[in-house]
């Protein structure tokens, strides 16, 4: 469902322009502050060759030798000045792009984690790291360079020419085409190179989304004498790396050959053309040098920019892709918002059908559940109960009919609205790295520490926290670790326990408890359910016992939905005869 | 292991392409010499009334040729250099990753996943980058030894005087880097935590939906972003500023030569075109230095990323990393041997020295009796774990685990299978002790295994089932039929090729748990250990499983963890697991007598049963 905008490739440099305003423009405090430091850079870096031009030209005539020494001490003194300048313009320089740089990432991180379940079913963590870092790392590159080096070696180029143009039309014609000339051949050679950039950092994420998913598996892999398979793995994706890799650093090599060409063939114009000067009686051996100095100058800026093109290389492909996911749309999107009464919500389905594919997974549902009521919904795996759980959290959105909540259709609150009148609990233990109150509260600061630890208790699990060396502060591995299957399940109960949602899935949610803590846990879920409607969600007949109402799947089809009590009392009803084999595993 | 060592180990592993590497980068190097002279020749040549040694038609063909040349080195020198680096740099991840495969497995790694990745890539890079610099440090050097032969010749006082002041920069480089080294270790550790972070982000996003956290989310990982902008500017400021102090030399020098040239120059002992050619040299003898610098900075970074890679081996020997291996690049044929040959370099070393048989593989003892004594383990960070497990299973017997959570059902079954390194006792196969790790003796065709939250790959089907088991048709039929499959193949779009995993077809809850059961089946071994096998099936499923499992498992011995009556009614022996001990053991009758938790586990699911 996640749709993907399509960016022409063409607007490249609006896309810069775009990203630039966007991250760039509100630090321009710091980048006017770089500006002037530049200024000052290139003047000084111009002087210079004037400074020894003087000292040529002195040394050969007659004057006082203190001359010499002076001038020698002016250039020494230039010489310390840009050092200063420019250290304190990597500072000003760095600091803005990370500055910058973060803000993308964290807008990214934030897009990407509000887009939906196809996106993520299709993205793995690890090549999110590469997408969300990795991407935005060699953009942080470019965002301090561009404006350092690209913009003042732009600057710097075009003072010598300048200061060449007053020397000798001549010369300052000549080294005029000379530095277009360079900068067409070494900007053609880029679109030769970039594409194969793309494809090494393509599947370089490949290779890390390969490394992410054996991290996590290793007990699978290692109890299962797997280890051959993953390493075959391995030398298969290494096998198809190395050519690519070897093609994006000749894209490189091709860069820096072309320079070193370009420049053979700048420095032949000038000593060629300065020889002719000199003959003539046009210029002084000092001017020569001068000119010398200068075109040596000028390899700096177009080896600057040829090095910032490479970064542009990868920027360009990083950007390619940033836009990309940028572009992505969730399928679900925010409704305007409608306020919900606190307390239970009536559910109905209308004719709702849903797939995730060509096959629908539901075929038009008709289902009403009045607030406060309580629902076992059954079938067998692959009937679609989950699914229904994941339409009324919008995880995805129905083809067709609507899901209403209070009469509203959920498609037109607010995914937040919708998602703290909703809560769900499944049978994923999703654990992340950090204390176990982030763990409750997902770091929000207004649930207090004593709402917590009363939540732990009624679950039971309050000998398991004062178990703990550092209590709520302890910091539980991410996945589960040192925890049980079973705690972490009671985790996302207590989850739960903390919003005030109106209507409660629970989604197979005891299914890794043991009956006792089962038992324990049976009060706590009264007291949940206690002015709430729910659904519960169940395999076997046990976990449904509170339920008022039975709805039972099939193939995507209800089969068969009314009064509990009524259906077990009919003999003819599925639900009876799922009751006959249900008393049949207790008797085996 | 130091770090010179661990370079050293590494260039061993490619020698010649390491040679040829540095043989082409210190010509590379070698040739701007001769455009420096060229320059010389050329300002020589503008001295009124002489007649020119050269002529300037000449000097400028060299020149074109010299740069011509020199660019041909230069494409083959990257290709050498990919080479070279690429397979160094992928035998390091080669021995990391099977290192972290023969690690205990629910403690293979110890970090996060999302921090494991950053070892893979940034340490090794950082290696990588490393060695590959020395080879440019090698050429510069003889860059700097011939250019300073020739300009000795034209004024050694001179020469002296502006190549001081260079080494003198080196060595307050030198102080300079072990600062340097502190803030890039604290650089890459808030590095760490922010991919880190975006790995739990992305791992748990259906949690973070449902909580409508992304907001908070977010915001703390832009305060971990923000920490690390912090410790990245020192980090780079260091460097930058070490870097403006090795490349500002050649303006200091060049100012230093005019102070000297100025009496020189207007004696005639020192032309413009000497000056030109101090100045050339200058310039790249200073980029050496810059590059000597910035070599011994990626080598104080080497030796940081040394020190991380060391910790993610959790204690073995750091020699494990430079192991010389194959990668297989070069010849086709040695990565699919290795592939279908699973685990076979461990297990026969395994019975090696667990059982003190020299034979292979195929010769491993049947299971008539596996005992475990005194078996122990305590999670560090809580001090809970299990205690004292006594464990006795004959052949063919179907022993079942239960107890409530937390009470150590599944850290038994890790320990027993060294997924979890024991803290105490002994495992005995047929009455012998079982020597070494654990884990590389419970392995298939001895045991094999199903997670309580099994983790699918992305791969096909049938790969994640087969895991490089030779594909066999008809034993691949039987485990998916055992494990109740053959409903949900018909459903899948490409059957068996079906991609699954994070990159493919995402397997509900219940599927993911048969797939890993069809894994486990799939491998006729002598011992199966199913952690909570059904805890995602429905009724009718479960007890189909149940009954395939018993019908086809023949002489296999099962081990399983379950609170499930279906499991529990089939058991020939229940232990009740309390707090990580064994509170009761007995066949179901015997513990319904006896054992007052069995009974609440029990009835716990009988009264609720009953109700309906």
């Amino acid at each position: 469902m996640s749709r993907m905008n399509k960016t022409t490739k063409s607007g490249g440099i609006k896309v810069y322009a775009e990203l630039l305003g966007q991250y760039l423009f509100p630090h321009r405090g710091s980048l006017i502050a770089l500006t002037l430091l530049l200024f000052g850079l290139i003047g000084l870096q111009l002087a210079s060759p004037q400074v020894i031009r003087y000292f040529i030209d002195t040394a050969g005539s007659d004057e006082p030798l203190e001359k010499l020494m002076y001038a020698a001490l002016l250039f020494i003194g230039f010489s310390i000045m840009q050092q200063i300048i420019a250290i304190i313009s990597t500072y000003v320089g760095e600091n803005l792009a990370w500055k910058t740089t973060n803000k993308l990432r964290g807008d990214l991180a934030e897009h990407c984690l509000r887009l939906d379940m196809d996106f993520h079913k299709s993205n793995t963590s690890g090549s999110l790291i590469e997408r969300v870092d990795g991407d935005v790392n060699a953009l942080a590159n470019f965002f301090s360079s561009f404006i350092i080096h690209l913009g003042g070696n732009l600057l710097l180029m075009i003072g010598i020419i300048v200061l060449l143009f007053l020397e000798n039309v001549w010369i300052g014609a000549g080294m005029l085409l000379f530095v277009v000339f360079a900068v067409f051949i070494v900007q053609h050679i880029r679109k030769y190179a970039a594409p194969v950039w793309r494809d090494w950092r393509s599947i370089n994420a490949e290779y890390y989304g390969f490394t992410g998913e054996h991290l996590e598996g290793t007990e699978d892999t290692r109890a299962n004498g797997a280890s051959g398979y993953v390493m075959g793995r391995f030398y298969g994706l290494i096998r198809r790396m190395l050519p690519l890799r070897q093609k994006a650093f000749l894209g490189f090599a091709s860069m820096w050959i072309t320079t070193i060409i370009v420049f053979a063939l700048g420095n032949v114009m000038a000593f060629v053309i300065s020889a002719y000067l000199w003959k003539t009686g046009a210029i002084t051996i000092g001017t020569v040098y001068l000119i010398f100095f200068y075109t040596e100058l000028l390899a700096k800026p177009i080896e600057k920019i040829r090095t910032q093109i490479e970064d542009l290389q990868k920027a360009d492909a990083s950007m390619h892709r940033i836009r990309e996911l940028m572009a992505m749309e969730s399928g679900i999107k925010d409704g305007p918002g409608v306020k919900l009464a606190d307390g239970p919500v009536a559910v109905s389905f209308n004719g709702m059908s849903f797939s995730y594919g060509e096959s629908p997974t539901i075929k038009g549902l008709n289902l009403d559940l009045k607030p406060g009521e309580v629902l076992g919904l059954l079938g067998r795996t692959g009937s679609g109960k989950t699914t229904i759980a994941r339409l009324l959290l919008r995880f995805y959105d129905p083809q067709q009919g609507a899901i209403r909540l209070n009469g509203t259709d959920i498609r037109d609150m607010k995914l937040s609205e919708l998602r703290s009148t909703v809560a769900i609990v499944t049978q994923n233990i999703e654990i992340i790295q950090g204390t176990v109150r982030d763990n409750l509260t997902f770091y929000d600061p207004s649930i207090t520490d004593e709402a917590i630890c009363a939540v732990l208790e009624e679950l039971g699990l309050g000998d398991w926290l004062r178990s703990l060396k550092d209590g709520l502060d302890t910091t539980l591995d991410s996945g589960g670790g040192s925890m049980s299957a079973g705690e972490g399940q009671l985790l996302a109960f207590a989850r739960v326990f903390l919003q005030n949602p109106g209507l409660v899935i629970l989604d197979e949610a005891s299914s890794r408890l043991d009956p006792l803590t089962e038992q324990r846990l049976e009060k706590a879920v009264d007291r949940l359910l206690q002015g709430r409607t729910c659904i519960i969600i169940a395999h076997r007949l046990s976990t449904i016992q509170r339920a008022g109402r039975i709805a039972i799947m099939d193939g995507g089809v209800l089969a068969e939905s009314g009064d509990r009590e009524k259906l077990a009392g009919d003999p003819s009803s599925r639900f009876s005869r799922m009751l006959a084999i249900g008393l049949e595993e207790v008797t085996a | 292991m130091s770090t010179f060592t661990y370079m050293m180990r590494l260039i061993g592993y490619r020698k010649s392409w390491y040679i040829a590497n540095a043989v082409l980068w210190t010509i590379i190097y070698l040739m701007p010499i001769f455009p420096g002279l060229l320059t010389k020749a050329f300002f020589d040549s503008l001295v009124p009334d002489q007649p020119a040694e050269f002529g300037v038609g000449l000097i400028v063909m060299l020149l074109i040729a010299a740069a011509l040349a020199r660019s041909v080195f230069i494409w083959f020198g990257f290709i050498t250099d990919v080479q070279f680096r690429f397979r160094i740099g992928m035998l390091i991840r080669r021995n990391l990753l099977e290192h972290v495969l023969k690690e205990p497995g629910a403690k293979a790694i110890p970090c996060s996943p999302g921090e494991g990745i950053s070892y893979f890539r940034d340490d090794v890079d950082q290696t990588e980058e490393a060695v590959s610099w020395s080879v440019d440090v090698f050429g510069m050097t003889c860059f700097a030894a011939v250019s300073c032969y020739i300009l000795i010749g034209i004024d050694a006082g001179m020469t002296l005087l502006v190549f001081l002041p260079l080494v003198l920069v080196v060595i307050a480089a030198q102080l300079a880097t072990a600062r340097l080294q502190k803030y890039r270790e604290a650089s890459r550790e808030a590095t760490s935590k922010v991919t880190g972070a975006i790995s739990e982000m992305f791992g748990n996003v259906q949690a973070i939906q449902v909580a409508g956290a992304e907001g908070r989310v977010v915001d703390r990982f832009r305060g971990l972003g923000e920490n690390r902008r912090r410790t990245m500017l020192k980090d780079k400021l260091m460097t930058e500023m070490l870097d403006s102090i090795f490349s500002n030399t050649v303006n200091i020098g060049t100012g230093l030569i005019l102070l000297l040239a100025g009496q020189k120059m207007r004696g005639g002992e020192f032309t413009v075109g000497d000056f030109a050619l101090f100045v050339y040299y200058l310039t790249f003898v200073t980029q050496f230095i810059s590059n000597f610098g910035k070599f011994l900075t990626y080598f104080k970074q080497m030796g940081v990323a040394l020190r991380r890679l060391t910790f993610m081996l959790q204690g073995a020997p750091t020699s494990v990393l430079t192991a010389h291996r194959a990668l297989g690049l070069e010849r086709k044929g040695a990565v699919i041997d290795h592939a279908v040959s699973p685990g076979g370099e461990s297990s026969s070393s395994v019975v090696g020295s667990g059982l003190g048989g020299s034979a292979g593989v195929s010769s491993f003892e049947q299971l008539e009796l596996l005992e475990a004594t005194g078996l122990t383990y305590r999670y560090p960070e809580t001090g809970r774990g299990i205690e004292d497990i006594m464990l006795r299973l004959p052949r063919g017997s179907f022993t079942v685990v239960t107890g409530p959570i937390g009470s150590g059902k599944t850290t038994l079954a890790r320990v027993l299978l060294g997924l979890l390194p024991k803290d105490g006792g002994i495992v005995q196969w047929n009455g012998r002790m079982v020597k070494g790790e654990l884990g590389d003796f419970f392995i298939p065709p001895r045991s094999a295994y199903t997670a309580q939250v099994p983790r699918l790959y992305s791969d096909s089907l049938r790969e994640n089932i087969l895991l490089g088991q030779p594909d066999d048709e008809v034993k691949l039929d039987r485990a998916l039929r055992t494990a109740v499959m053959e409903d949900d193949l018909a459903k899948f779009p490409d059957g068996l090729e079906t991609t699954i995993g994070p990159r493919g077809v995402k397997l509900s809850g219940g599927q993911a748990q048969r797939t890993a059961a069809a894994r486990m089946l799939v491998r006729e071994s002598e011992l199966f250990v199913f952690d909570d096998l059904s805890s995602a099936l429905d009724v009718e499923t479960e007890e189909k499983l149940w009954d395939r499992l018993f019908g086809e498992r023949g002489d296999a011995t099962c081990l399983v963890i379950s609170h499930r009556k279906a499991a529990l009614a089939r058991a020939d022996h229940i232990i009740v697991l309390q707090d990580g001990k064994i509170e009761a053991e007995g066949t179901a009758e015997a513990l319904l007598e006896s054992s007052d938790s069995f009974r609440k586990l029990w009835h716990g699911d009988l009264e609720q049963s009953e109700t309906q």
